[in-house]
């Protein structure tokens, strides 16, 4: 079997010569001589799908691939805004006709029911609401999506037609052939529901614009993105929501759509703010040939109560109004890890022992750092190496240590603060009394202070290593 | 002095102060108190809404240590009234060590720009926020136009910016030839002294020289951060404290030689 070429896809015209996927390649050459094969490139594929899959966003947000040749539009409640069904497959045809895609589409109440009518049924079936009986009654007992030996077997049964499985009583009928078919059978009649594992988790904030002309100025991309915005947050502000985070996509006549994202620290709504962050990374953005349709969805959307007036302490102001925006103006442009508040973090090891949080996140739980324990207030990422250290006896301060070339001589000192490492979360063989460090602040003739340390325990054999952590003031 | 020209002096200082505010009201200041310092600053105490400058001397230049550790002390004040923003490329400020100096640092928003430009200018965008009592910036150098701006900028809401002038990755320290600060001091760490009979290093002391003060002078402190690693409370005092005036160090002998 191994070291065969076999057929993975085979064309209309191949399909017309008897040939099938699977077949081996030698077979098939041997029928058809003239034959033209490509190496199968299922990583390319499966890109390819995902593109179409986001592309499908400018219809609806909940879209689902169906590896590896297929795709789910969810389309309830958005037809309307192309007129109908009818009208929105047309177009959907017209677009994917244009990009030079063979396609069959179908629309039906169920996923299962379009997927069936899809690969079996007439291209482009419309099956009225509730019409599912009907619609799928010709087709073969294949359309119900079944495993392939399930699908024959029926077959060899004599059941040539869905219409004839209908009619058979449910409990033989999962006797015979199992309860996968069971299963299909009734998410195809919209009996049971399907979950459909969509690219996006299936928002219910999104805004669309379509344009009569498509738009290629950035000062139209940023009119647009402003109006879309106040388009999503009025209804933001209807239901008392705000949300933390809008991405704003941008769909493109050549079917790419890229986008650009704003997060804010506390959740909002006012359509200005959010666009005035979305504008300038949207000169990032290349209009292609032109944008023909910008959607915007929100995320993170939280209850948003209106602002309470303030009676008292008006004079103080509220974190909403300059913290939140100064906070939102500077995470957007910098990026979310160079902005931040430092938070205790029960670790004794001094490296860990201060955390990063968001800027305007809860103050933590944790205890506070003591400051009676002095700490420096430079913490070197890594220690530096110090040479020429003199110590009296093991236990000692050093009284003189060499930091970048220049020689300290150490005035007063305290210490040794032992710190050993966090042995609890290592595996038992690799804990080592090397790891302990000795902390000494020390103080030179100059008044510089220093913060430094000797790795490991005294061994008589090996000269004690020392290092500079971190510098007070 | 007579009364008279004291008075006359007052009012002119006053009435360059209103010139240099632009019309605007004439702002706050903090003292430090101490007279021996306050007297030296332009409305007896470190001006608000304006920036200032704070150097170091030395390998100081990079790691910038004793500079941070005066800019947190003199912060800290600041701190209480609002929010405080820090300003840095490189990010080694370690808020347990701001702690331990008094400095509220679980409320700092720490900000890591990623040139130079980009600190000044998150600095501005800082200073004109509401609610954001003080800046504390990590730059190399600030020319005349970024002064001017922070200027503009501390003025919008009357906060105050302190600018580290710290070349975070080694290179050559820039010579700031104009700058428009209200102030500027030079810092440098000074041989602390525990008290009698104790072991250890004494409260941080600085060797600070106020090199620049606009509508003020000049003049050399010995200062000591007291509360620095203890829990105790100032009740309110600045938590640097004047130590000894070594403004007149070289004035004195040279005098005495006068007369001699």
């Amino acid at each position: 079997m191994r070291g065969t070429r076999r057929i993975a896809v085979v064309s209309l015209e191949a399909a017309r010569l008897r040939l099938y996927p699977g077949q081996k390649a030698t077979d098939a050459f041997a029928i058809a001589p003239e034959l033209v094969t490509e190496d199968t490139e299922p990583e390319a594929d499966a890109a390819a799908l995902e593109a179409l899959v986001d592309w499908c966003v400018r219809y609806s947000p909940a879209v689902a691939a169906d590896a590896p040749d297929g795709l789910f539009l969810d389309i309830t409640g958005v037809d309307h805004l192309w007129g109908g069904e009818a009208e929105l497959l047309a177009d959907f045809q017209a677009r994917l006709l244009a990009a030079g895609l063979p396609f069959r589409c179908a629309i039906a109440d169920t996923p299962a029911a379009a997927w069936g009518l899809a690969h079996y049924g007439r291209d482009g079936t419309i099956a009225p609401p509730g019409g599912q009986l009907e619609a799928l009654g010709p087709l073969p007992p294949a359309a119900l999506r079944l495993d392939p030996e399930t699908a024959a077997q029926i077959g060899r049964l004599g059941f040539r037609r869905l219409s004839q499985l209908f009619a058979l009583p449910r409990a033989p009928l999962a006797k015979r052939f199992g309860k996968q078919t069971l299963m299909r059978l009734d998410q195809a009649l919209g009996r049971t529901r399907e979950a459909l594992s969509f690219r996006r988790p299936p928002t219910p904030w999104i805004a669309r614009l379509a344009f009569a002309e498509p738009i290629s100025a950035p000062e139209d991309m940023a009119r647009v993105a402003l109006d879309a915005a106040a388009k999503l947050c009025a209804r933001l502000e209807r239901e008392g929501k705000g949300a933390r985070r809008f991405e704003l996509y941008f769909h493109r006549l050549d079917g790419k759509s890229p986008s650009v994202a704003a997060g804010l620290a506390l959740p909002g709504r006012d359509a200005r703010r959010i666009a005035k962050l979305l504008t300038p990374k949207i000169e990032a953005v290349d209009p292609g040939f032109g944008i023909e349709v910008v959607t915007i969805t929100a995320s993170e959307v939280e209850t948003l109560s209106g602002r309470q007036v303030k009676l008292e302490g008006a004079a103080q102001p509220g974190i909403e109004d300059g913290l939140s925006p100064l906070i939102d103006r500077l995470v957007n442009r910098l990026g979310e890890d160079r902005v931040w508040r430092a938070a205790p973090v029960e670790s004794h090891v001094p490296e860990l022992s201060a955390g990063r949080v968001g800027p305007l996140s809860p103050p933590s739980e944790a205890k506070p750092w003591d400051p009676q324990t002095p700490r420096p207030i430079r913490l070197f990422r890594r220690p530096e190496p110090l040479e020429g250290v003199i110590a009296l006896t093991p236990d000692d301060p050093p009284t003189q240590f060499r930091w970048r070339g220049q020689l300290h001589r150490v005035r007063r000192a305290e210490g040794p603060e032992r710190i050993g490492e966090a042995w609890w979360t290592r595996e038992i063989e690799d804990v080592r009394v090397g790891h302990v460090r000795d902390y000494y602040r020390v103080e030179d003739a100059e008044g510089g202070r220093f913060w430094l340390f000797r790795a490991g325990l005294y061994d008589s054999d090996a000269p004690a290593r020392w290092w500079l952590h971190g510098l007070f003031g | 002095m007579s009364d008279f020209r004291r008075g006359a002096l007052a009012a002119l200082k006053a009435k360059i102060a209103a010139l240099e505010a632009g019309g605007r009201a004439c702002s706050a200041s903090l003292p430090f108190g101490a007279t021996a310092i306050d007297e030296l600053l332009p409305g007896g105490g470190l001006p608000l809404g304006r920036w200032h400058e704070i150097t170091g001397a030395g390998l100081e230049a990079e790691t910038g240590a004793a500079p941070a550790t005066f800019a947190a002390l003199m912060a800290t004040p600041l701190a209480a009234r609002g929010e405080a923003v820090w300003v840095f490329r490189r990010d080694d400020l370690f808020a347990p060590g701001l702690s331990g100096l008094g400095f509220p640092a679980q409320r700092l928003i720490q900000v890591c720009a990623r040139d130079e430009a980009e600190a000044l200018s998150v600095m501005e965008d800082a200073l004109s926020t509401v609610g954001v009592a003080a800046v504390i910036g990590e730059v190399e150098d600030v020319d005349l136009t970024a002064g001017r701006r922070l200027q503009l900028a501390c003025e919008k809401r009357g906060a105050t910016a302190l600018v580290l002038r710290r070349s975070p990755f080694g290179n050559a320290a820039s010579r700031g030839a104009g700058s428009t600060s209200a102030t500027r001091w030079r810092v440098a760490s000074a041989p602390s002294e525990p008290p009698a009979g104790e072991f250890g290093l004494g409260a941080p002391r600085f060797e600070v020289t106020l090199e620049r003060c606009r509508g003020g002078r000049t003049g050399a402190f010995l200062m000591e951060a007291a509360g620095a690693y203890c829990w105790e409370n100032t009740d309110g005092a600045h938590p640097l404290r004047l130590v000894a005036d070594l403004g007149d160090r070289q004035l004195a002998p040279a005098q005495h030689r006068h007369a001699a």
